[in-house]
């Protein structure tokens, strides 16, 4: 085998890791407030979200070959021959893409053990830089783009990661304020039906759409890389073969439940009732498709986030757990820099060692720090069991039980 | 570069707007017209609640295929317009 196929197999491997990775960590996105409410049950909604991710992985057929180029100019989107449309050779794009999928995958499984809802995109795009940065020097890195479009660090990053979260928190506090003004007054058992069933179809919508999206941009990154080893000549489709894993990478993501994540995004923003998650859920739908319709590429995570904080300022007397949102932010800002860090440690790991032992060394420094932090989550282990727990820092329920629905208590206990 | 980083500013800014608008019409607009249509059926057994409440559920129900539909057309790399009303799909030009 030769160090550039070998270079090749981990970076499929890898992709696919991520790939993954981006699957539990944004489940949380779409279904965090349905399980919150008890519209749906924990295992229900994750595996609803896996067919949804799985169909919509399957739905796209648009090719994203760009993916990199946002903040690595990798490919010349005009070239007509795939022979030609590199504009790095092949084994320095092997060597940035692996660094850049390990850099991304390190930040989403610590983000993931913290709790923390944090960008999939941002990380890999972070690990990019970062691999970018030590490779082919600062100038190498398309920071904010040429000024036609919105492009690079700032533009596909930066600015959206920043209006996101806002855009989301306006739309999703003003559906709240209405949709608590118009049913005032109703008892609460006749809303809450209707609300839930509100709740089951805008999450399946959240989720359909984050598979076109999502596995989209590692079928891109695998397709890429066997453009580069002279593996795929086309410009205009992808191998079947990799439509397929990726397709079934992220719905097992999903399915395996980001549940430290659902937690958070659920239970510890705000204590949402069935009639604040349709209004949360119907912002994150209506930002993604609004803003993907428009070229605004912005995250899931930070719409839904936003959305959520939203619907706890829009609900009349309702109070947002502030230290925990800040928490969030926090990891948002540090999401680009410490991917980029561990990206670019990464390439000079597999700089030192030459391709095709470098990769390997990568490949099994990955496999270590995934060991250690899967293994440090056991201790404090998150599942479909206590994900809908009381928050911590909250007065203990007034009611012995576990997972009752807000609404519930609310009635037991006026 | 700092001419680019103020462009990019521009562009974001001219498309959150758009993004806003778009946002707080159906992200805001169809649970407002969705929790119209439970307080019409809430009324009571009156048959112009329910018919009330059918009539605003078909417009929520409209929202969400449109939703739908534009997904399943954007990942199948075609343009979609809304400007009629009725969506219009399209390859991109």
């Amino acid at each position: 085998m030769s160090a550039e196929t070998l270079a090749l197999l981990l970076v499929i491997v890898t992709a696919l890791g991520f790939d993954f990775t981006n699957g539990f960590h944004d489940t949380g996105n779409a279904m965090a407030a349905s399980i919150a409410t008890g519209a749906l049950r924990p295992r229900v909604a994750v595996a609803l979200s896996a067919v949804m991710n799985l169909l919509g992985a399957f739905l796209s057929v648009a090719v994203a070959l760009t993916v990199t180029n946002a903040v690595v100019k990798t490919f010349d989107s005009n070239a007509t021959s795939a022979g030609h449309a590199l504009t790095v050779p092949g084994d320095e794009l092997l060597a940035i893409v692996l660094a850049g999928l390990i850099g991304g995958i390190v930040w989403n499984l610590l983000t993931w053990l913290l709790g923390l809802p944090s960008s999939s995109s941002h990380a890999l795009l972070g690990g990019l830089v970062g691999a970018t940065i030590v490779s082919r020097g600062w100038e190498g890195v398309n920071w904010v783009g040429d000024g036609t479009k919105l492009d690079g660090v700032v533009g596909k990053i930066l600015l959206p990661g920043v209006a996101s979260p806002v855009v989301a928190a306006v739309v999703a506090g003003l559906g709240t304020f209405a949709v608590f003004w118009i049913v005032a007054g109703i008892a609460l058992h006749r809303l809450n039906r209707g609300f839930r069933w509100g709740q089951v179809g805008t999450a399946s919508l959240v989720s359909l759409a984050h598979g076109t999206n999502d596995a989209q941009k590692t079928m891109g990154v695998i397709t890429l890389a066997l453009i580069a080893t002279g593996h795929w000549d086309h410009l205009d489709s992808i191998p079947l073969w990799v439509k397929a894993v990726c397709a079934v990478a992220i719905a097992l993501g999903t399915y395996i439940g980001g549940w430290r994540i659902i937690r958070t995004l659920g239970k510890g923003l705000v204590d949402i009732e069935p009639r604040q998650g349709v209004a949360a859920d119907a912002s994150t739908a209506a930002v993604i498709l609004a803003s993907s319709h428009l070229g605004f590429a912005l995250s899931t995570t930070h719409v839904a986030s936003g959305s959520i904080v939203g619907t706890g300022l829009g609900k009349p007397g309702a109070s947002v757990r502030w230290a925990t949102a800040r928490r969030m932010v926090g990891g948002w800002l540090l999401t680009v820099p410490a991917a980029a860090i561990v990206g670019g440690a990464m390439w000079i790991v597999g700089h030192l060692f030459g391709l095709a032992a470098g990769s390997v060394v990568e490949f099994l420094v990955l496999l270590a720090v995934a060991g250690y932090l899967v293994a440090r989550s056991r201790r404090e282990a998150v599942g479909a069991h206590n994900v809908t727990d009381a928050w911590e820092d909250d007065q203990p329920l007034p009611l012995p039980v576990p997972n009752v629905p807000v609404d519930l208590v609310q009635e037991v206990v006026p | 570069m700092s001419g680019a980083f103020v462009h990019d500013v521009r562009l974001a800014l001219d498309a959150i707007w758009k993004v806003l608008l778009a946002s707080v019409l159906l992200g805001a607009g169809l649970p407002a017209v969705f929790a119209l249509a439970i307080r019409s059926l809430a009324g009571g057994r009156l048959v112009v609640g329910r018919v009330v409440a059918g009539v605003l559920l078909l417009v929520v129900a409209y929202g969400v295929a449109s939703g739908l539909l534009f997904i399943v057309a954007s990942g199948q790399g075609k343009d979609i317009s809304f400007a009629h009303v009725i969506p219009v799909i399209s390859s991109p030009s």
